[in-house]
């Protein structure tokens, strides 16, 4: 531009070709005209004329030019982009009155904006000449409306002119300014897109310097007052009948091709004439038919087309973009005249009202006009063209990347979810506005420059009345309508130079009518959209202008709420937003920092730096390798955005890998699920992998929780985290199961079993408890025929018989295990393995057999089995066993001494207390007490209901009369400690396998405590193997039971099928039984306590203390939501393309995996800057 | 030499192609070749489909009819693709693989069109068509526009010559690109001339 604008200076004075864009020549014909002032709002197609002169303005005012060029330093023209074209319009009027010839510049709608004072001035006068150019957009390319601007000039009685091409633009610009002066009446020019944006060969002429003196005539015709108007309305038409006028009509208006001695006539106006003459030409029928152009529309020139319709044509046809505006008027002249040629114009053939015109529409209209064939061309079309057209994606504009206004977006969407709200979104004219289209859709009203402010207003007052108080109440009290607790407010999107144009009155007027409404002011630092014009908010450091800061601006207008941010720091920026967002009355949040291609921008951020994305960690599951492995977790772009908001706003983080599941859940998955509200998802997932959401959520040895984290180093320099601990997934386990409509709903692991691709081989699992069932759960899911044999009547093992029902909830596993019969598992109850078969037996029938026949033989002290009489005396394990069956025999009131200082030990101890509240209960154990093997809340629990314990203890001799005499002594220093009177002793020091089942295998493969030792993977038989407590080295935890069964029923699918994959669960199993007696050590992080019965909106706000991520298969989370371009996905895979990549970094914030991140690279440096 | 030659440039806005225009008007008044070029500013520049038309010889517009165009210069495959409407059986395509994905593709709902096929549809069809498959190492994407350029400058129909395309070149780029974007050019020209150069 600046190139250019030296161009048309420096070709002064010489008379000369170039080629020049149509609206470069509008400017030069000003300057050749002599213009003074020059006064613009930006607006494409318009933009470039303006740009001229504010190039010319920066120009003139620098010494070194004004040395080189002191002939065209002497010109001194006044350039200003106004704030809107009101504005622009007046003070080129003014500038006018003040004796200084002005041009004042914009686009069609700009008009509308600017007609008001057009509408007045045509009554009184100006001095100086004064030329409006207006440049309409058929076809809409960047306008939000095809209006016709010719109409201007017969509304406002001006005269206006119609360029088609560059030369006559600059041509008609010198005319117009020299029709003006005569008048005293402005004069409009009126271009369209391909006028103004078509590069043309253009004859420079002569640069007239103006001669004129500025002064100002005090002359009545300056006032407008009701007494003057109705006589300054003859005054007007009476100008309009200048000689001056006639010879224009005659100068502008020409045969452009042909003679009147052909049969077809045409009359064209504007670019459409361009393309009449190309058809004609190419197709070398240009001598059949007689073209007139017209270049003055306004006053029309009814003698020259008179003149051209009397010639002895056969037809006529009008051919001009937009409105009949032209072909009304000839009509006219055809009725007046008593011409009976026939007139064809809009409807004919390819000729509309709406849209753009193009060559081959024009072409096909000229050949049915003229009653053409078009015949065989010489140059012939591809085939089938359509194959290979049709159906290609398109490619809407996109903000750039690096935008800030992408950043503002996507802080909307999360402070905003808007599924969840009742918000809307009123939006502006801008680049913002691409914040409409996907993949952001932020928007969703957008109208006519500055409306986003009053729509919000008017839509707040609207919907508020409409719905009587209602609405007010949803914001405060009740949350009903939606999820979050965000207040029903209106929100008006707005830049930062509309909002200068015409939001600020809008916003004086919400203030001033108590407006309830959000405004966000998308402060990029200029005039983006049309090529980065300065406006007051942005002066763009040029001395001429003041800058206007928007913020204390506000403030003064009473706007209570004033929020200031940077949209590349998200948690700032959200953090203002919400604030905005919470406020009852009017808020405005600017989201203030530069576009792209300002310097600025690139101050902003960093060089000798690139930014990749970790490929190990994009859209790969974190949780297994075989990716035939179900996951129930929904993909939405929602859930994704909830993860993005946990990990910039929570206030712990935890990485996956902390919080592993020994059953290979995916904690993470069923985490965010619950995160984004979808608890049906997340019962899903925990049944993905086993049966037992309820079970685990009362009883789950939880060591997924146990890891703590350090505090996250990468924010600490705004937010120092809380390291609580982990999310809390046992808890959560039971809060999702408590919804029986998810809960109770087992159908798609019904169907998954269902449907399976049959293995034709048989299992037996021997023994229905937790690890049985789990591993006959797998296994019939993918395709086997499974078969379980119990000794009980009912499945469960240790769950159902040795934990007592105030632990757990036993209906709930009863209802999981059942859900196997439906899913084709066959049960065998009362069916005892020694007694009713053997394994020989089984392992013959069966293509492999699980053995999970747990551990029910309690371990004995000799002490006490010689020294008390039976009746006296139990292991835990009967006693629970009776207990859970409700046929305990002992009912009055004794005392109880319990041995032991596991979770048995402790049930047991509970359980006796319950049998009569009135008992009295001492555990004795050999563990100092922060030591003992029990859940912390389990002894808190018991000590809570009465119960003594007495640490670091042991029995060191026991007597028998009528009660029973114990003495304690210190475990560790043998000290005597005391002596106890008792009625009933309970032991609970652990169990063993029971031994006469298990006959047929051979004793050297059982360890001291009567567990089964076995390889990892390896069968103890040919096709046996070995699941639960009985497998030496599994820690007794149910837990462990379901992972153990898991990995026993990969054991069998490898042995059976070739299955190629390890079991997931490895690490976290192992884990599991290296900690064995270190499982106490946690505290529970819930900060509300006990997770039932709490609201939905309180499990929200906890659970968005945290952030649990790992890199997840169904991420698309930045390109759905963030949608940078130089964000590109190859392979699954999220790359980013370095030739887009502004370095803006805001995508390692938005990644929620946390695979992206910045890397050196000196490289970049060297290279250079776009063209 | 042909006189009467029209050119489409397809691409993405933010690619260089107001730029080419602008580079291939210059040197027609630099050859004293009439011109007249059409071109869209303002929206579409964010990254959206821009086309330009340049008409070198006696026209009325740059703009351009249906199978009426004689060099289609894509400066990116999909935007080419788009474009096939307007080329004819004489026509020369030049176009590289440089894709620049949409978001509708990168989000996973369509599938970038193949451009393998397309290359092969036009070459059973076309006059001439120029795919680089490979941009020679020391070309910036900044400059694929300049390049294609310089492939079309090798080929005979192509009314510009090389001198006047330098000489436009050092008259539109400011002083210190000149070097690289001649550079780029150069190259282009040899792709065709001499490819083992390259």
């Amino acid at each position: 531009m600046l190139k250019e604008t030296i161009d048309i200076l420096t070709s002064y004075p010489i008379s000369q070709k170039r080629c020049i864009m149509g609206n470069i020549a509008i400017a030069r014909g000003a300057i050749e005209a002599g213009v003074n002032g020059v006064f613009s709002y930006p607006g494409t197609p318009s933009t470039e004329i303006s740009e001229v002169f504010n190039y010319v303005d920066s120009f003139l005012s620098n010494p070194d030019y004004r040395q080189i060029y002191p002939v065209q330093a002497n010109t001194k023209i006044y350039f200003e982009y106004s704030i809107n074209e009101k504005i622009a319009l007046e003070k080129a009027i003014a500038y006018s009155i003040g004796n200084r010839s002005s041009m004042c510049v914009m686009k069609n709608v700009g008009m509308n904006v600017a007609s008001d004072a057009l509408m007045s001035i045509t009554y009184q006068t100006i001095s100086a000449p004064l030329v409006i150019v207006v440049c309409d957009d058929p076809g809409c390319h960047s306008s939000s409306n095809e209006q016709d601007s010719r109409y201007w000039g017969a509304m406002a009685n001006v005269p206006l002119l119609n360029p088609s091409n560059p030369n006559e633009a600059k041509e008609f610009t010198v005319l117009a300014f020299r029709l003006s002066g005569k008048l005293k009446l402005p004069v409009i020019i009126r271009t369209t897109t391909r006028v103004s944006h078509s590069r043309g060969i253009v004859n420079f002429g002569v640069i007239n310097a103006d001669d004129r003196i500025a002064g100002f005539e005090r002359i009545p015709e300056h006032i407008n007052i009701p007494a003057r108007t109705a006589a300054a309305h003859s005054r007007l038409l009476e100008k309009l009948n200048d000689p001056e006028i006639s010879a224009m009509q005659r100068e502008s208006c020409k045969i452009i091709s042909g003679n009147e001695n052909t049969r077809y006539g045409i009359i064209t106006s504007g670019v459409a004439s361009e393309y009449v003459c190309e058809v004609l030409h190419d197709n070398k029928i240009n001598e059949q038919v007689y073209v007139l152009n017209i270049g003055l529309v306004n006053p029309f020139p009814e003698k020259v087309v008179a003149d051209f319709l009397k010639n002895n044509l056969q037809k006529i046809l009008i051919v001009e973009e937009l409105e009949p505006i032209t072909e009304n008027a000839i009509r006219v002249i055809a009725q007046k005249e008593c011409i009976n040629t026939e007139i064809l114009g809009k409807g004919f053939s390819g000729l509309t009202v709406a849209g753009e015109f193009n060559i081959d529409l024009i072409k096909q209209t000229l050949f049915e006009f003229l009653d053409l064939q078009i015949g065989k061309v010489q140059k012939q079309p591809l085939e089938n063209v359509k194959e290979f057209t049709e159906l290609l994606p398109p490619r809407p504009p996109v903000l750039c990347a690096g935008c800030p206004h992408r950043s503002t977006f996507y802080l909307l969407k999360l402070v905003i979810p808007r599924e969840e709200s009742e918000l809307i979104l009123c939006g502006d004219i801008g680049c913002f506005g691409l914040g409409a289209l996907p993949p952001l859709k932020m928007i969703d009203t957008i109208n006519h420059m500055g409306m986003s402010i009053s729509m919000a207003q008017g839509l707040s007052e609207a919907l508020t009345r409409y719905e009587n108080s209602k609405i007010i109440d949803v914001d405060q009290d009740n949350n009903q309508h939606c999820n979050s607790p965000k207040p029903l407010k209106t929100v008006a999107l707005v830049g930062d130079g509309t909002f200068f144009h015409s939001g600020l009155a809008s916003l004086v007027n919400a203030v001033y009518t108590r407006a309830n409404i959000l405004v966000v002011i998308f402060d990029n630092r200029t005039i983006a959209m049309t090529g980065r014009q300065s406006h007051p908010g942005a002066s763009q450091n040029l001395p001429k202008y003041n800058q206007i800061e928007i913020a204390p601006l506000l403030r003064g207008l009473g706007i209570e709420v004033v929020e200031e941010f940077d949209p590349f720091n998200l948690r700032d920026g959200f953090a203002k937003l919400n604030k905005a967002m919470q406020h009852r009355g009017i808020s405005v949040v600017i989201a203030k920092a530069p576009c792209v291609f300002l310097p600025e921008f690139i101050d902003l951020h960093p060089v000798k730096k690139k930014i990749i994305v970790e490929e190990s960690l994009c859209n790969t599951c974190a949780n297994h390798d075989d990716e035939a492995i179900v996951c129930s977790r929904c993909y939405s772009s929602r859930s994704n955005l909830s993860r993005a908001r946990a990990k910039l706003f929570a206030e712990v983080s935890i990485p996956g890998e902390l919080q592993l599941c020994p059953a290979n859940i995916c904690n993470h998955g069923f985490f965010n699920s619950i995160l984004e509200g979808d608890y049906k998802s997340a019962v899903e997932i925990v049944r993905d992998k086993m049966l037992f959401s309820k079970t685990c959520g009362d009883i789950c040895h939880r060591s997924c929780e146990l890891m703590k984290i350090e505090t996250d180093e990468k924010w600490n320099e705004e937010i120092s985290y809380i390291s609580t601990g982990n999310v809390p997934i046992k808890a959560l386990k039971k809060f999702v199961s408590s919804f029986d409509n998810n809960y109770l709903d087992f159908s798609a692991p019904i169907s998954r079993a269902k449907n399976a691709e049959k293995k034709n081989k048989k299992i037996a699992v021997i023994g229905a408890g937790p690890s049985g069932l789990s591993a006959a759960y797998d296994l019939v899911q993918n395709g086997y025929e499974v078969e379980i044999f119990e000794k009980q009547n009912k499945p469960g093992g240790m769950v159902a018989f040795g934990i007592p029902w105030f632990r757990m909830d036993k209906s709930g596993f009863e209802y999981e295990a059942m859900q196997l019969e439906k899913m084709g598992v066959q049960f065998h109850f009362n069916s005892v393995l020694g007694t009713d078969y053997s394994l020989t037996e089984l392992s013959e029938s069966f293509d492999a057999i699980i053995l999970a026949i747990g551990m029910w033989h309690s371990k004995k002290l000799d002490l006490i089995e010689m020294s008390v009489p039976e009746s006296k005396r139990s292991d835990a394990l009967t006693f629970l066993k009776k207990f859970n069956s409700g046929i305990s025999e002992i009912t009055a009131e004794i005392t109880f001494v319990v041995i032991g200082g596991g979770n048995s030990a402790l049930d047991t101890a509970r359980a006796a207390r319950i049998l009569n509240p009135k008992n009295r209960v001492i555990i004795t154990c050999i563990e100092k007490e922060n030591d003992m093997p029990a859940f912390a809340e389990e002894i808190s629990n018991a000590k809570a209901e009465g119960i003594e314990i007495i640490p670091d203890s042991y029995v060191s001799n026991c007597s028998c009369e009528d009660r029973i005499n114990i003495v304690l002594n210190s475990f560790s220093n043998k000290e005597f400690l005391c002596e106890l009177k008792c009625d009933f002793i309970l032991t609970a020091i652990g169990q063993s396998s029971d031994s006469d089942a298990l006959i047929e295998i051979n004793r050297n493969k059982f360890d001291s405590s009567g567990r089964i030792l076995s390889h990892e993977n390896n069968p103890i038989a040919k096709n046996i193997f070995i699941a639960g407590d009985i497998h030496s080295g599994n820690s007794m935890s149910v837990i462990g039971a379901i992972a153990s069964g898991k990995k026993a029923a990969v054991d069998v699918r490898k042995l059976l099928e070739n299955y190629g994959f390890n079991y997931e669960g490895e690490k976290a199993l192992k884990e599991l039984n290296n900690l064995k007696g270190k499982l106490l050590d946690y505290t529970p992080v819930l900060n509300s306590g006990n997770i039932e019965g709490l609201e939905l909106k309180t499990i929200r706000d906890e659970v968005e203390r945290f952030n649990l991520y790992q890199s997840c298969m169904k991420c698309n989370h930045c390109i759905d939501n963030f949608g940078c371009p130089a964000m590109i996905k190859v392979n699954g895979k999220v790359r980013i393309d370095d030739d887009r990549c502004t370095l803006c970094g805001l995508c390692i914030d938005v990644c929620p995996n946390d695979a992206i991140h910045w890397v050196s690279d000196p490289v970049l440096v060297n290279q250079s800057v776009p063209l | 030499m042909k006189t009467n030659v029209k050119i489409l440039i397809a691409g993405v806005g933010g690619q260089g192609i107001v730029y080419l225009t602008n580079l291939i008007a210059e040197a027609a008044v630099i050859s004293g070749i009439p011109v007249c070029v059409s071109e869209i500013h303002g929206l579409s520049q964010r990254g959206g489909t821009v086309t330009a038309g340049i008409g070198l010889g006696e026209f009325n517009t740059g703009f351009t009819g249906k199978a009426n165009v004689d060099f289609l210069i894509g400066l990116e495959p999909l935007e080419t693709q788009r474009c096939t409407n307007f080329i004819h059986r004489q026509s020369v395509v030049i176009f590289g693989n440089n894709k620049i994905l949409p978001h509708s593709v990168n989000a996973g709902q369509v599938q970038y069109p193949d451009t393998n096929s397309f290359t092969d549809y036009l070459n059973g069809q076309c006059k001439k068509v120029v795919y680089v498959d490979e941009f020679p190492a020391g070309i910036n994407t900044i400059h694929h526009n300049v390049f294609f350029v310089g492939i079309a400058s090798g080929i005979n129909e192509f009314p510009l010559s090389v001198q006047s395309i330098e000489e436009a070149i050092s008259r539109t780029v400011p002083e210190i690109q000149i070097r690289q974007t001649l550079n780029a050019f150069r190259m282009g020209y040899e792709y065709l001339i001499n490819p083992q150069t390259v």
